[in-house]
């Protein structure tokens, strides 16, 4: 372990980050216009989508946000730099756990990079396993600009798949995102006392009560952020809206509010417009698309769409349908009650992210807890994490740190 | 409704095209495709109810028809398992085949090569049911005498496929079923129950068509024989069949753990059955259909004339030849159910054939998100 960042102070580090960060949140840096290419050739992403994935991820990465989350975690950000007394329970240090692997083999977009910038802030020599885009690569290059120790504590590689699983015995720590059996694949090669923090396969849904459907204005607001929920990401993201629960008995029906949601897609088709599409993918909602139409034509839901199949909404589809998971398509259930939703992805085995709700509702809010939720945010903003937020459930830099302590 | 002259009629004109091709080689023009599409369309229109619900909520009816069988509204496969698509009453079918049990439907779904992890599968059947047999029979055996039995060849069937006698509901039984009836040398072998595959009686019965110097025809899904190529390299055993032995190969590995490239499940078949690749011949259907496609020059997949396909792409237009898409198939065997079909597998227009690519079990994962093959493996 090379330790490069041990004699950094963490503020200076945090500064490092977050001026990085600035610098590529600014759309004309030259290293993000030059990484943007390779990012929409990899993901298949239109242009106004993968800019937008890059404002998130690096207009959150300031310095209150990064403080706030050392502190919350950690008490203070002088416990990475030194011994600090803790009231009643000696003095603590919180010291690198050791080298840090991020496998992001295949994401979004710049998913490795909140975990990379809390493995640094934790001090600890990080290498990301990214894939194709050089996204990664290119924003550590910016971080060795502020700061030379970055130049060591920061390396990205290109991911190569399980051949790679082979070099993981090394890492203090290992994080990794992707479906369960790549996850199990990963963990199998870390070191026996190695700490593996996977991002296994989940998905997101939104919950629409009836007390925010009081009107129309209300719902097509609703709609509006629901449709960017949607279609961001090509609806692949595990931040993406997989499935969609409306209440009946609000002054807006389900089907007026499926309309407005349409409608809303329509016009998020133009602010993002859609992505490169696979044959299969096509295929398969073709064959949705035909299934919905063959119900409501014998009088079950309705299907919603345009001429260019860019979105497929269903409505009111049988409970026994797992959600779609395909590109901008999604499943609108009408429901009596938030018990509805959690039976519908208890039957499913859905885990779930997040949930996108119109309103805090004591009984919505226990649905996402009892259904795991990491997050519960607004309809439009399911997308937007904060970088203080706990992707997973998890800590942010918790998982970095070794903590020492000194007897009283 | 007893089985009406009408349906006779059009039976009876379908029969006449299966049999001038049988024995006469005659194709179908454009035209005649278009004539009788139509009228086999205007005909479900008037009688299978689900279907003509559908047809109408998209515009198309009795008084509206589309201007070429192109437009005819296809169902997904998945519409077999949500309502009954006959044309009469189901009760007086006199075959009724059901989906394989896997949540997308049709029987044979070639996805050799690709990656399909679902190992537990929904079990979601749907029926396809027939009024009589004489169209599926005729249409079966006169594009396996094609395609299979060019010069018509006395073979024994060794048949890795269920046997109908145990699963009378399995289409692909039924085939083969009635081809070792009409074609075979009275020496059948079946070899496949349920997931059991009967390698001793396999290979006792292998011994003696070989000793015999009967040339054999093994007919089986892909999934069967990875298993049975598998047992025998353990056992170290292999055949060399008589000459004008040959292989029909469907496609199939769907709901199991493991896959493998047609080149190398190929590559293994010449190398146990000491059968030539060009013997080698691919068939494609599915329960929901009455016809079948088999493999020509270069894996390009024919159909007998009565059956065509189309490939659509996501706004349900057909595509030029050469770009991938969906298949529809247009199947006028398909008299008594529903003659236009939409599936998921992925196929491009070659010619009058179809160059065939199968299923894709979904896209690649984005990091920690869902997608359906992890869905349906948790469920």
């Amino acid at each position: 372990m090379s330790g490069a960042l041990a004699n950094v102070p963490i503020r200076a580090i945090v500064r490092s980050l977050a001026d990085a960060a600035a610098r590529w949140a600014d759309a004309d840096f030259p290293p993000r216009v030059r990484v943007l290419e390779a990012i929409v050739a990899r993901t298949g992403y239109t242009l106004p989508v993968v800019e937008y994935a890059l404002d998130r991820v690096f207009e959150a990465t300031t310095e209150p946000a990064l403080t706030a989350t050392i502190a919350g975690e950690l008490g203070s950000l002088d416990v990475l730099d030194g011994w600090v007394a803790r009231n009643g329970r000696g003095s603590a240090r919180a010291l690198p756990a050791g080298p840090v692997c991020v496998v992001s083999s295949r994401t979004t977009i710049g998913v490795a990079i909140p975990a990379a910038v809390y493995a640094l802030c934790a001090k600890c020599d990080v290498v990301v396993k990214d894939r194709e885009d050089h996204l990664v690569a290119a924003f550590f290059a910016s971080l060795v600009q502020e700061h030379d120790a970055f130049a060591t504590a920061a390396r990205a590689e290109t991911w190569s798949g399980s051949h790679d699983a082979r070099d993981l015995s090394g890492f203090a720590t290992v994080v990794a995102y992707g479906r369960n059996d790549t996850l199990a694949e990963i963990r199998a090669a870390c070191a026996p006392e190695a700490r593996f923090v996977g991002f296994g396969a989940r998905a997101s849904i939104g919950y629409v009560t009836r007390e925010s459907l009081a009107d129309e204005r209300s719902a097509a607001a609703i709609a509006e952020g629901a449709a960017r929920d949607l279609v961001l990401y090509e609806s692949e993201g595990c931040l993406s809206l997989h499935a969609l629960f409306v209440e009946s008995g609000g002054a807006i029906a389900p089907d007026r509010f499926a309309a407005l949601l349409a409608g809303a897609l329509d016009r998020a088709h133009v602010e993002f417009p859609p992505g490169e599409r696979g044959a299969g993918a096509s295929a398969r909602l073709g064959s949705a698309r035909a299934l919905a139409a063959f119900r409501a034509a014998s009088g079950t839901g309705s299907v919603y769409g345009d001429e260019a199949a860019r979105h497929l909404l269903v409505l009111d589809p049988p409970a026994s349908d797992p959600p779609l998971l395909l590109p901008r398509a999604l499943n609108l259930h009408i429901v009596d009650g938030p018990e509805d939703a959690s039976a519908y992805l208890h039957r499913h085995g859905i885990a779930i992210e997040a949930v996108a709700a119109s309103g805090k509702r004591e009984d919505v809010v226990k649905m996402a807890v009892d259904a795991r939720a990491a997050r519960i945010a607004p309809f439009g903003a399911l997308q937007s994490p904060q970088m203080e937020g706990n992707h997973g459930g998890r800590l942010r830099i918790a998982d970095y740190i070794r903590w020492m302590t000194e007897d009283t | 409704m007893p089985y009406s002259s009408e349906s006779g009629e059009l039976d009876a004109e379908i029969l006449r095209v299966i049999g001038g091709w049988h024995k006469h080689g005659r194709g179908l023009s454009d035209a005649e495709f278009e004539d009788l599409a139509q009228r086999v369309f205007a005909y479900q229109l008037r009688y299978d109810e689900p279907y003509a619900r559908y047809c109408g909520s998209l515009g198309v009816t009795t008084g509206a028809m589309p201007a070429s069988w192109h437009e005819m509204p296809a169902v997904p496969t998945a519409a077999f398992k949500e309502a009954t698509l006959a044309t009469f009453d189901p009760a007086r079918a006199t075959l009724a085949f059901e989906t394989s049990g896997t949540t997308q439907g049709g029987r044979l779904t070639p996805i050799l090569g690709s990656a399909d992890t679902s190992a537990s599968v929904r079990v979601v059947g749907g029926r396809h049911y027939m009024e009589t047999r004489a169209l599926y029979d005729a249409s079966l055996l006169a594009g396996f005498d094609r395609f299979m039995l060019a010069d018509d060849a006395k073979l024994r069937y060794f048949n890795l496929v269920p046997n109908p006698a145990d699963r009378p509901q399995s289409s692909l039984g039924y085939m083969m079923g009635r081809v070792c009836a009409e074609r075979g040398d009275g020496n059948t072998g079946w070899y496949l129950r349920g997931d059991d595959l009967f390698v001793d009686a396999f290979v006792a019965d292998a011994r003696a068509a070989i000793e015999d110097g009967a040339p054999v025809c093994i007919a089986g899904t892909a999934f069967a024989f990875v298993q049975l190529c598998d047992e025998l390299a353990e056992r170290k055993q292999s055949f060399a069949f008589a000459p004008g032995s040959r292989i029909m190969e469907t496609g199939g590995f769907k709901g199991r753990s493991r896959v493998v490239s047609r080149e190398d499940l190929y590559a293994s078949l010449v190398a146990c059955f000491g059968i030539p690749d060009e013997r080698i011949v691919a068939e494609y259907s599915m329960t929901e259909l009455s016809s079948q496609w088999y493999d020509g020059a270069k894996r390009i997949k024919h159909a007998p004339p009565w059956l065509r396909a189309r490939v659509i792409g996501a706004d349900g237009k057909t595509l030029p030849e050469g770009v991938v898409g969906a298949l529809v198939h247009v199947d006028l065997a398909n008299r008594s159910s529903c003659l236009a079909v939409q599936t998921e597998d992925l196929g491009a227009a070659v010619g009058d054939g179809i160059v065939l690519i199968g299923r894709e079990q979904g896209a690649e994962l984005r990091g920690c998100s869902l997608d359906a093959e992890t869905l349906r493996a948790i469920r």
